[in-house]
């Protein structure tokens, strides 16, 4: 396991993480008790469930520069809303084939539905994920809406 | 004039161990947005609440950032401070500088400072986009209705009676009492169902809050938790009813065992029920009694165990140990499920009556044979391969509850969901005997096979939950999450932008959203405050951005998106 | 196409419409979308060019006096975002008939779509569709690794002025308001749109409606081959719930539903086991 330092020399990277109120939450906070030695690339935005994030924040993220995404949420039949969190495990899987089309890389949105109690889970998906987009090619021709040779800012 | 005080907690040194406090403060002093910020030795201290309540009065706060760890004890203090100073707590933004930063990143103050800045950056964003969703009540109706007057029926309306709430017991039978009514003996005593069930019965009539509906069946449950606007269909005619809660308690059906084991072909192969009568009416000449257990159960049509089986069988064959001059009681089984000490200690009395047990394996099932009546049973032991040849006088097949025939029906009136067994479904693990839809409990057998022991315990289970509601004056919408405290909000339409697709309607799990006609042809989505628990999936559906919960809204994770990574 | 004009026109004299939207080649050989209530009329009317039918027929719909029943002379892919749009209370279908007009094998491979028929054909032959993803340019924009893919793709969209065009064409975006004409999410005044924003929250949105009608890159004035977007994402819902956006006007998308009604290949629950039993490995 590297430390934070040897991690530090690596890219940089910029993670954005939805973790559901229950499993993606309290997996994250038990983490922190146990003291997990994490990246600090990764900020948390808590939502209600998993089924609460918008796909086009997804996009909205990763314009903004964000490298990578991910949605933490609990197993599919443990949701405390019930079946919410399946049509949302189903939608961000097809939002994985559309970023895999476009060649962005479906690998940039996590899914880890079930790091509940589990918080050595929280801290080897945030590992594996922030290890995984330091190997990635920025995402740099996408954002921006341009290059310099494009005509901008049209009559305004 | 908008005045935001942000509160850094330095948790004694846990967090201010790893993060630079004072210089974030002293960042967010200089940003230019009028901000103050304090650094304090802790948040959660019941003097904190006094002394952070006074500071935030003092310096005239109308919103709040507090940073530092995200335990609920925090939260009670400041949500005192914040009743001081007079703020609404929607105005304050929690932020996780402990459990989310300074633990975890304690080899990286560096990223660690800057990560702290971005999530109260991202923090005072959230406060700057968050809306509030409009709360609405209900009066609760006093009244519970129960549907069922079995065991967990029973002991559901006694509960609640006692408790000053009355109680509409429907019952679809002449008599109260279900399946007890046909046991000859309930185990592990000597009394028979009757017996046994007689003082619930009795309660039934005494009690003047139990109103006893016998011949009765549900017809329509309209409405929500706190209203329930029922119709049912009793032996003088239709009755309109208004519910706070339902408890549904209709028991299970018995699995006939057709054509298994030539039931139904020779006279002496009978059911466990058939057993209990013939012990009422007269046991007759039998006196070679074999058990065959997991007739029609633990198969891949119904692979569940229905618990009361094996207990039946055993109280069944110490019987005929014990009653019968000259019985024989030997039971072919594929595993004695007894759990618990009584049932455990009734195991044990059995086998030292004398009661026989033989294993049998899934794949070589015993077999009956007898031309005009039984003669003799076949059974291959799994332990050793043997063949044994049983003659016996009867053979009694012990066969699982199964739903209810009325389960399908019901289920549609109430809106609740079956489980893949046909069964009652509950939200299983996190709330036990609740269903999908708030104040609808369900208890005993239609539930799950159960005895009568756990289906009354149940019905008091259910009762309880069904006071958690009944108890108040007024239930308010924002009340009902799947939380304790306050729902996060509710789905909200935003007026003149719904297209009427009807992909939330589609995609809710409480059935909150519906298509209403606004008059001029246009559907449009109205959301059912009372049954929407924030889930969110309605917002992430829909197309153009019309559905939001304004707690969560677009505007606002637009915002703290562009504040996560200030460099 | 002889037979399209006749069943018009019977249906016309007949009454059994009160009237039938196709299009109409009028002076100059201009050809425009019209609905025809005369029966005589019906000699004017053509079958081609491709023209994005379903969206006419839902504005005809709307400002057509309540009970109107209207023929639509309809390809397979109007067809479709027909069914789409009725499924999503755009169109109301009770009244609505349609003219099935089947295109040629060729037409198909143009289209690059896989069921260039409408469910029954009065005009045209059934021919076989094309599979989208034989096609060579699908191929050189889909294929190699995700950086090169993602290259061509940034240097495509770079075309992009913005028209909306390709929203303007597609019939299954009918959201009044657009999400992609709120600030929001997209700036105003700055051209190329901002693509990661702009086309794939577009892309996003027709997951599981696209009907592949192709319109989109057809209307694209800088020939950006936008269908390509979607292919992979209907694919993903073909192979795992059976489900085609268009063909069946009693199904809902399976992303909608939760795994129980709709389990798909890879999530699926085995139909003995409890919902909430197997939460637990």
């Amino acid at each position: 396991m590297e430390t934070a330092s040897e991690r530090n020399e690596g890219k940089p990277v910029k993670i954005l993480v939805f973790a559901c109120r229950w499993c993606g939450g309290i997996g994250a906070e038990r983490a922190g008790w146990k003291r997990a030695d994490l990246p600090a690339s990764f900020r948390v935005i808590p939502v209600e469930c998993a089924a609460l994030v918008e796909p086009d924040a997804v996009f909205r993220a990763l314009a903004a520069g964000i490298d990578g995404v991910a949605v933490l949420g609990c197993h599919v039949g443990g949701c405390r809303y019930d079946e919410a969190n399946h049509a949302a495990l189903k939608r961000m899987e097809l939002l994985k084939v559309l970023l895999d089309t476009a060649g962005i890389g479906g690998e940039r949105l996590c899914l880890a539905f079930g790091t509940a109690h589990e918080d050595h889970q929280f801290a080897a998906v945030m590992g594996d994920f922030h290890r995984l987009l330091q190997g990635m090619p920025p995402l740099a021709p996408w954002t921006g809406g341009g290059d310099e040779d494009s005509p901008r800012s049209v009559g305004t | 004039m908008a005045k935001t005080v942000v509160l850094l907690c330095n948790c004694f040194g846990e967090i201010g161990g790893v993060l630079p406090l004072e210089e974030i403060a002293g960042k967010l002093r200089e940003s230019g947005d009028g901000l103050s910020a304090h650094v304090l030795p802790s948040l959660c201290m019941d003097r904190d609440a006094e002394r952070m309540g006074t500071l935030l009065r003092d310096e005239g706060a109308d919103s709040v950032v507090a940073g530092g760890c995200p335990s609920p004890a925090r939260r009670e203090t400041l949500r005192r401070a914040l009743e001081i100073a007079g703020i609404d707590p929607a105005r304050c933004a929690h932020v996780d500088l402990r459990e989310g930063c300074a633990w975890i990143h304690r080899n990286d103050a560096a990223g660690a400072a800057r990560k702290a800045a971005d999530l109260l950056a991202m923090g005072l964003a959230s406060l700057g986009e968050r809306g509030t969703s409009p709360d609405v009540w209900t009066e609760v109706r006093p009244e519970c209705l129960v549907v069922g007057a079995g065991p967990a029926g029973l002991a559901a309306a006694s509960a609640l009676a006692r408790r000053g709430v009355t109680t509409h017991l429907v019952e679809r039978s002449a008599q109260a009492g279900g399946m007890m009514n046909l046991l000859s003996r309930v185990y592990p005593g000597n009394e028979d169902g009757k017996s046994r069930i007689a003082p619930g019965v009795r309660e039934l009539e005494e009690n003047p809050r139990i109103v006893f509906h016998p011949r009765s069946r549900v017809l329509s449950v309209k409405g929500f938790a706190g209203d329930f606007k029922v119709l049912v269909q009793t032996a003088d005619g239709p009755l309109h009813l208004r519910a706070g809660a339902v408890i549904v308690a209709t028991g299970a059906g018995v699995f006939l065992p057709a054509k298994m084991y030539r039931y139904g072909e020779l006279k002496q192969v009978i059911t466990l029920m058939e057993l209990e009568r013939r012990w009422t009416r007269g046991i007759g000449e039998a006196k070679r009694f074999v058990f065959i257990q997991c007739v029609g159960a633990r198969c891949p049509e119904r692979p569940y165990c229905s618990t009361i089986c094996c207990p039946s069988s055993l109280k069944n064959a110490v019987r005929v140990m014990e009653e019968i001059p000259g019985g024989e009681a030997t039971v072919l089984h594929r595993d004695i499920m007894t759990p618990g000490a009584v049932l455990e200690k009734y195991y044990r009395k059995a086998m030292e009556t004398g009661v026989r047990f033989v294993r049998f394996r899934e794949d070589a099932p015993p077999e009956v044979t007898g031309s005009e009546t039984v003669e003799e049973v076949r059974v291959r032991d799994a332990a050793g391969g043997k063949v044994w040849a049983l003659p016996a006088d009867a053979v009694v097949l012990a066969t699982p509850l199964v739903p209810g025939m009325d389960n399908r029906s019901l289920k549609d009136l109430l809106g609740i969901e079956l489980d893949g067994h046909g069964f009652f479904a509950e939200t299983y693990p996190l709330h036990p005997l609740e269903t999908r839809m708030d104040g609808i409990f369900i208890a005993g057998s239609a539930r799950w096979p159960v005895s009568s022991e756990q289906a009354a315990a149940q019905g008091e289970g259910a009762a309880v939950k069904a006071l958690g509601i009944l108890v108040q004056g007024r239930v308010s919408a924002l009340s009902l999450g799947r939380v304790p405290g306050r729902k996060l909000g509710h789905g909200r339409v935003e007026e003149g932008s719904c297209t009427g697709c009807g992909n939330c309607v589609a995609v809710c799990p409480f059935l909150a959203c519906s298509l209403q006609d606004t008059g001029n042809g246009r559907l449009v989505s109205r959301v059912n405050k009372m049954r929407c628990k924030a889930c969110g999936n309605c917002v992430s559906v829909c197309p153009n951005g019309t559905m939001q919960i304004p707690e969560h809204n677009y505007r606002m994770v637009g915002a703290m998106i562009r504040k996560a990574f200030s460099e | 196409m002889k037979e399209i004009k006749d069943m018009s026109r019977d249906l016309l004299e007949r009454r059994e419409v009160d009237g039938v939207l196709g299009l109409r080649q009028g002076a100059y050989d201009i050809v425009e979308p019209h609905v025809f209530r005369d029966p005589g009329e019906t000699s004017l009317l053509v079958t081609e060019p491709k023209w994005p039918m379903a969206k006419t027929a839902m504005k005809v719909l709307r400002d057509a006096p309540e009970g109107f029943r209207l023929a639509v002379v309809a390809r397979g892919c109007d067809e479709r975002a027909l069914t789409e749009l009725a499924k999503r209370n755009q169109v109301r279908d009770r009244n609505l008939r349609i003219i099935g007009v089947a295109c040629t094998e060729a037409r198909a491979k143009e289209c690059l779509c896989d069921r260039p028929y409408p469910r029954e054909i009065h005009g045209g032959r059934q021919e076989p569709g094309a599979d989208p993803f034989e096609d060579p340019r699908v191929r050189a924009l889909l294929e190699g690794d995700s950086r090169e893919r993602m290259n061509r793709w940034a240097s495509l969209l770079r075309r992009c002025i913005k028209c909306y065009g390709c929203r303007n064409a597609c019939p299954i975006c009918v959201c009044v308001p657009c999400k992609l004409e709120d600030e929001i999410w997209v700036e105003k005044g700055s051209v190329p749109a901002e693509m990661l924003v702009f086309h794939l929250i577009r892309a996003f949105h027709l997951s599981d409606t696209c009907v592949a009608c192709g319109a989109c890159q057809e209307a694209c004035p800088v020939f950006i081959p936008l269908l390509s977007l979607q292919l992979a994402m209907r694919r993903t819902l073909k192979e795992e719930y059976g489900y085609e956006p268009g063909m069946e006007r009693d199904r809902r998308s399976p992303v909608l539903k939760n795994a129980f009604e709709e389990p798909g290949t890879r999530k699926s629950v085995p139909a003995w086991v409890s919902p909430l039993e197997e939460n637990h490995d």
